[in-house]
């Protein structure tokens, strides 16, 4: 299955049967099995011994599988996640390297001791206070695993730390969401987008908003997205996936730039627009998401016949 | 020893999951010390915080002189309960540094530092100036007013240069005829939208706070109209500034009505506990009020609120009792 397809994950709570037993249902690329924030403090513990189970549960529709854990509990809650199954471990408030090393000797150990290949589980290091934003590029080379990175930099709890009301009509968090974007890039470390939409209403169900984040997070080359409400899955990943446009306005794009490359040319022009390298790597960027999208679409679709048979 | 009087916004035991405001500076106002009636506009202005300025005099030794009047300047600018601070320039820190510090001052507001040296370099200064002066060692603040592209450029070093470093001023008019940026408030958009991202983001990481103003009135000189400061000061707020240097006497209580929570928020985040409670009893860990989702982070930042109008207040009641004193 590709992982690196993820173009929405959403959180699911564990402890709550209508929302865990119904996940696979719903389309997602990938959900997150939560033990942090979704959780109330008294289910905690029993939310760590569903997690196992619940693995099988939100993955029948070939969905990736993530856990979100507790910064204050990471010994406490690893044990309890890193299971054969779990594609990446989600640690939220990463401020320090120390941290991202600190959960990765607990990682290593729990993959030798329960037979998952070594360093296969990847490690999300969720940047969501100041202090995250800042040392971001300590924090993404501090282990010798694949990171996956937070491009959002935004979100309720930077807004805690910064003291400001959420929702505004503009962009608050230009520093840490460019900043944290491009350090991942510097890095060759994928994101999960961050691209400023005006959210004023603060409500986290309207697909109509979903709509508008993907076109922006699409425009911003951005792939892949985060969801509390099932209402943003079909609009994310409808909108994050090249359309047939895309995909035939690419491929005619590399076959100009083979033409004219083939008589020692640099530039062209398509349609009245230039075709030169730029134009022909993102036109292969288009075609090589697209084609990762359309296997992913193929494995779930699989997927959830076999499920539902 | 001698130790400055009471501050009451000195550092505080916020911990990282509670850490705004570190001070209750809304409202910053400067004022010079050549000023025949600087006690009346300090005491007039209820500024939360007062930056003292002043004048080398070319006919006489200017050390002499500042040392002679800078004490009792201190001491009228703060009647009014304002915290003071010395603005002092970075290329004549240390001159100016025994010139000007003095018991009563809450820290220097460092002006065109571009490098963490520099910073260093002070914090030595007032080292032994403290002691020297019968002055509580580290009691006195460096703040840092941003006005060039090399302050910008190495912030995040300069901000851990020293456990002394407090908050940083941005100087729009200057940053910008540094970056070669127009000064008039002529552009539909704030050129330095990013800039002031860093500045609070930073500010932030090391438990400190940014003062600045939304664009375009960051660029504004003089008095503008109430609605309008309202709306600004309100942005600059939800950017992450913490207060304003302020141009003009007018904005300064504005300033200080609107760089806290107002009294609609504090009344909705104390709904928030009270509903987010219920729910964590009954054994829910998110409930929706108006369809927003109220989660753990969602109540801390109620609480956050609720402490920040709580100590904005208090404040306010502090400058109340020092302006009733004969």
């Amino acid at each position: 299955m590709n992982n690196r397809v993820s173009r929405v994950s959403m959180f699911v709570t564990p402890t709550n049967p209508r929302f865990i037993d119904k996940a696979w249902t719903r389309g997602g690329d990938a959900y997150i099995l939560d033990i942090e924030d979704s959780i109330a403090p008294a289910e905690k513990q029993r939310c760590r011994t569903l997690i196992r189970e619940s693995i099988d549960k939100a993955n029948k529709g070939g969905a990736s599988i993530y856990v979100r854990i507790n910064k204050p509990f990471v010994d406490a809650d690893l044990p309890y996640a890193v299971w054969r199954g779990v594609d990446r471990i989600m640690l939220p408030k990463t401020e320090t390297a120390e941290e991202m090393q600190h959960a990765h000797q607990i990682i290593t150990a729990l993959e030798k001791e329960r037979g998952i290949p070594p360093g296969s589980i990847e490690l999300y290091p969720m940047i969501e206070t100041t202090l995250g934003a800042v040392n971001i590029h300590q924090i993404l080379t501090a282990v010798d695993r694949k990171i996956w990175s937070m491009g959002g930099g935004g979100g309720y709890d930077m807004a805690v730390n910064l003291g400001i009301e959420m929702f505004a009509d503009f962009d608050q968090y230009a520093y840490p969401i460019a900043y944290i974007t491009l350090a991942s890039m510097a890095l060759d470390i994928e994101s999960t987008g961050g691209v400023f939409i005006p959210n004023t209403s603060g409500r986290v169900d309207q697909s109509d908003q979903a709509i508008l984040q993907a076109a922006a997070l699409h425009r911003a080359g951005i792939h892949h997205s985060g969801a509390l409400h099932p209402a943003f899955i079909e609009p994310l990943v409808k909108g994050l996936t090249p359309t047939t446009e895309e995909i035939e306005w690419a491929k005619a794009v590399i076959q100009k730039f083979d033409e004219i490359s083939s008589v020692g040319e640099s530039i062209g022009t398509l349609e009245g627009k230039i075709v030169d390298i730029y134009e022909y790597q993102k036109a292969k960027v288009t075609l090589d998401w697209a084609l990762e999208c359309a296997e992913k679409d193929c494995f779930k679709e699989n997927a959830l016949k076999r499920a539902s048979s | 020893m001698i130790t400055t009087p009471e501050n009451k916004n000195k550092r505080s035991s916020i911990n990282s999951n509670n850490p705004m405001p570190k001070y209750i500076r809304r409202s910053i106002l400067a004022l010079s010390i050549d000023d025949p009636i600087l006690e009346k506009k300090s005491f007039d202005s209820w500024a939360d915080a007062i930056i003292l300025d002043f004048s080398k005099k070319s006919h006489c030794n200017w050390q002499q002189d500042i040392l002679s009047r800078m004490p009792s300047a201190i001491a009228i600018a703060a009647k009014g309960d304002a915290e003071i601070f010395i603005r002092i320039n970075n290329d004549f820190a240390i001159s100016e540094l025994e010139a000007t510090v003095f018991p009563g001052i809450a820290g220097i507001i460092l002006k065109g530092a571009h490098s963490a040296a520099d910073i260093q370099r002070v914090s030595s200064a007032l080292d032994s100036l403290e002691l020297s002066r019968g002055i509580l060692a580290n009691s006195i603040e460096i703040d840092i007013e941003v006005n060039n592209a090399a302050c910008t450029w190495n912030l995040l070093e300069i901000a851990r240069s020293s456990a002394r470093v407090g908050i940083f001023l941005l100087n729009e008019q200057e940053l910008c005829a540094n970056l070669g940026i127009q000064t008039q408030a002529s552009l539909p958009f704030d050129p330095l939208e990013y800039i002031k991202s860093e500045l609070i983001t930073v500010a932030t990481s090391i438990g400190g706070q940014a003062v600045g103003m939304s664009y375009p009135l960051s660029l504004a000189t003089d008095s503008i109209d109430a609605e309008t400061l309202r709306k600004g000061i309100l942005r600059a707020r939800d950017t992450g500034f913490k207060g304003a240097v302020c141009p003009h006497p007018d904005w300064i209580n504005l300033c200080n009505s609107g760089f806290r929570p107002s009294e609609e928020e504090a009344n909705y985040y104390v709904k928030v506990i009270e509903v987010f409670a219920e729910g964590i009893k009954r054994g829910m860990a998110s409930v929706p009020i108006d369809g927003k989702m109220i989660d753990v982070p969602v109540d801390l930042r109620a609480k956050v609120y609720l402490e920040w109008a709580k100590r904005a207040k208090a404040r306010d009641t502090e400058k109340y009792q020092a302006h009733q004193k004969p």
